[in-house]
């Protein structure tokens, strides 16, 4: 089981990596590499410019870093907007403190088979990915945090 | 006031609705703030050429979102109403008098001229309430009601709808039903169907309040095509039950081989109509099938929206309606968008230009033009602005006109040679404010 | 009535049967513009269902829902 889980953890961050590539001109983003991240528990939250709910997610999101980097949360926004433009300026109206990753291509979404805007990918330590929901709803807030706790609770698993 | 005011299921649900999915009324908010009023306004003039119908209109719609993608609308409508309206009577080569339908007074028409009926100054208030909510992940439900009061006509309307998305949210299917229930108190009262106009003072031939109920059933199916393009087939079913007469409305009584209207003998001292008029019947059911098309098409930052409607009835009328939008945006936010719809009807069944005297009476007829064959286009242009402080404002003016046609059959003799059909022409301005 | 009844069914059966047809949730960004929406202006869309109802013998057809950004 745990041979599975590494070679899909290598198999994302390989085509993480090409997309990467694939977009190489954006603002500060860049490749992300999901191994990079192992031991932690990932947020993988899927937002665009155009999304509405995306402006009620982006202040939990940021709220949940700050109460959780230190005990291993990572949250990483991916942008599937066409132009990164498109989200400097939604970013300008909602800062993030959490780090973006650019996907304008879609091929990380596609991997991770995105169903609605937006979708969150909650990834545990042993970087399998745990639980995801789509939309964002201000009332599961609650939830969605004790999801997060759950996993940080959980020991490293070699 | 004489219109119908019958609240058809998409004015309704037009003013009570807003697209959950996507629209601008989403506030720039963060999840910390007050939840904001959105608020959308307009001020409309409608004007027909000559003496006939003019409306001023003051529009309001305010909505708030809740928590959540839920929504409250409410909407208020306000209108005053002045000009004169056809009677349904035809023109003569000698002037005409009528009595008003209060009964209290006679107008009198010249030779030539159209009779109209200027008894039409009303003021209208309408208001509508709405909530729209989500139901589960793919749902939305709608409930809204709705009721509207002029000094001869109340309605009151209840309505809901449901829409449910499928396939990765790229087709979804809708469901709506709106109910009315709507009363007629007539000035002087509803006259007996197919009497005589009679004396000023006689009020021998009134039947009093009237009501009218409507059911109206749509079904929808919208589908996005690709990332440009996305359409909706709609059906819809509409079934009217109880007085659909227009009070208001007469039919001249002619000679079968002249068409001449026949003259009628005045009492001396006494006002009353010069000539012999009868009022109109309708049937006390109406039941309408439409089927509606609709695509949005963005191409290049320009939205094209052309839709399609069919509509036939059991009196007998089809429709066919079509209506082409173009947006062109420029500039900083602004926007040009010109407007074309055709439309054509083909007669009621029992639409009749005049009733002569020399056959049976039918069992019902009308002479009403908005029940006859015409065709009809609107043209104009819209354009959009974004004010400094980054509200919405539009404005745009139309034309509209119709021309329509008696069936020959139905001119008789000296009909022949006048200008029966009462055709319109009317402009349309409309201010629109948003914020 | 029975063959408009019939048309409308069939256009039904064809729209629901492109089952497969459509785009990813996050290609919607044209579709959540303002302007793409089914009704872009609702108070002149009432207007002139209002205006249309009172001068001709037809109204309504226009319908409600789906489009837009398909968020939540």
């Amino acid at each position: 089981m745990n041979d599975g889980v590494w070679r899909k953890a290598f198999l994302i961050a390989w085509l993480i990596a090409f997309s990467g590539l694939a977009s190489a001109d954006v603002p500060a983003g860049g490749r992300l590499d999901l191994a990079e991240y192992q031991g932690k528990v990932v947020v993988l939250d899927f937002w665009a410019s155009w999304c509405v709910p995306c402006r009620r997610s982006f202040p939990w999101l940021n709220e949940m870093t700050g109460k959780y980097a230190d005990a291993g949360l990572v949250v990483i926004g991916v942008n599937v907007d066409k132009e990164p433009a498109s989200a400097t300026e939604f970013l300008k109206q909602y800062p993030a403190t959490f780090r973006i990753h650019y996907d304008n291509d879609g091929v990380l979404a596609k991997e991770f088979g995105v169903q609605a805007m937006p979708s969150s990918f909650v990834i545990g330590r042993d970087g399998a990915i745990k639980e995801h929901h789509l939309g964002f709803k201000v009332k599961r807030q609650e939830k969605y945090e004790a999801v997060i706790v759950a996993q940080l609770q959980q020991e490293k698993v070699e | 006031m004489r219109r119908k005011e019958n609240r058809s299921i998409s004015a309704a649900l037009a003013a009570a609705t807003c697209s959950l999915l996507g629209n601008g009324i989403a506030a720039a908010v963060d999840a910390q703030e007050e939840p904001a009023w959105d608020f959308n306004t307009s001020l409309l003039y409608y004007g027909e050429d000559s003496d006939r119908v003019k409306d001023f209109s003051v529009s309001a719609i305010a909505r708030r979102m809740f928590v959540d993608d839920r929504f409250l609308a409410l909407g208020l409508t306000v209108d005053s109403l002045t000009g004169a309206t056809p009677s349904g009577a035809i023109r003569q080569d000698v002037a005409q008098t009528f009595t008003r339908p209060s009964g209290d007074a006679a107008y009198a028409v010249p030779a030539g001229v159209l009779p109209l009926d200027d008894t039409f100054l009303d003021t209208r208030v309408a208001i509508t309430a709405g909530w729209q909510q989500p139901v589960g992940e793919k749902s939305l439900i709608n409930v809204g009601a709705s009721a509207s009061r002029e000094y001869d006509y109340t309605h009151i309307g209840v309505n809901a709808k449901f829409a449910r998305d499928f396939n990765k949210r790229n087709t979804t299917l809708s469901a709506g039903i709106a109910f009315s229930m709507d009363s007629l108190d007539p000035v002087g009262g509803a006259p007996t169907p197919f009497t005589p106009m009679l004396d000023v003072g006689d009020t021998r031939n009134r039947i009093g309040d009237q009501d009218k109920d409507v059911l109206d059933v749509i079904l929808g199916v919208t589908q996005v095509v690709s990332r440009n393009l996305i359409v909706q087939a709609n059906y819809s079913y509409s079934m009217s039950d109880g007085y659909l007469t227009d009070p208001y409305k007469v039919l001249s009584l002619v000679d079968g081989t002249t068409g001449d209207t026949l003259v009628r003998t005045l009492t001396p001292g006494v006002d009353g109509p010069s000539h012999q008029f009868l009022f109109e019947n309708r049937p006390d059911e109406r039941t309408k099938h439409s089927i509606y098309g609709q695509a949005k098409y963005y191409v290049n930052g320009k939205v094209l929206d052309a839709s399609y409607r069919y509509m036939t009835d059991d009196w007998e009328i089809d429709s066919h309606t079509v209506d082409l939008r173009y947006r062109i945006p420029f500039g900083n936010d602004q926007y040009l968008e010109p407007h074309l719809r055709f439309y054509a009807q083909s007669e009621a069944e029992f639409y009749k230009l005049s009733i002569r005297d020399d056959q049976p009476l039918p069992s019902f007829a009308s002479a009403d033009y908005r029940l006859g064959d015409f065709e009809a286009i609107t043209a104009g242009v819209k354009y959009g602005w974004k004010t400094r402080d980054d509200n919405e404002m539009s404005v745009r003016a139309e034309w509209y006109g119709q021309t329509g046609s008696i069936p020959v059959g139905q001119i008789l003799g000296n009909q022949a040679g006048r200008d029966n059909y009462p055709d319109l022409n009317a402009i349309i301005v409309q201010f629109g404010y948003r914020f | 009535m029975n063959r408009t009844i019939g048309i409308a069914f069939v256009a039904m059966m064809l729209c629901g049967g492109c089952a497969s047809m459509g785009i990813e949730p996050w290609e919607r960004d044209v579709l959540a513009k303002d302007e793409m929406q089914l009704t872009t202006d609702e108070i002149e869309a009432a207007t002139d269902d209002h205006i249309y109802f009172s001068k001709e013998a037809s109204s309504g057809g226009r319908g409600f829902g789906g489009g837009g950004c398909g968020c939540n």
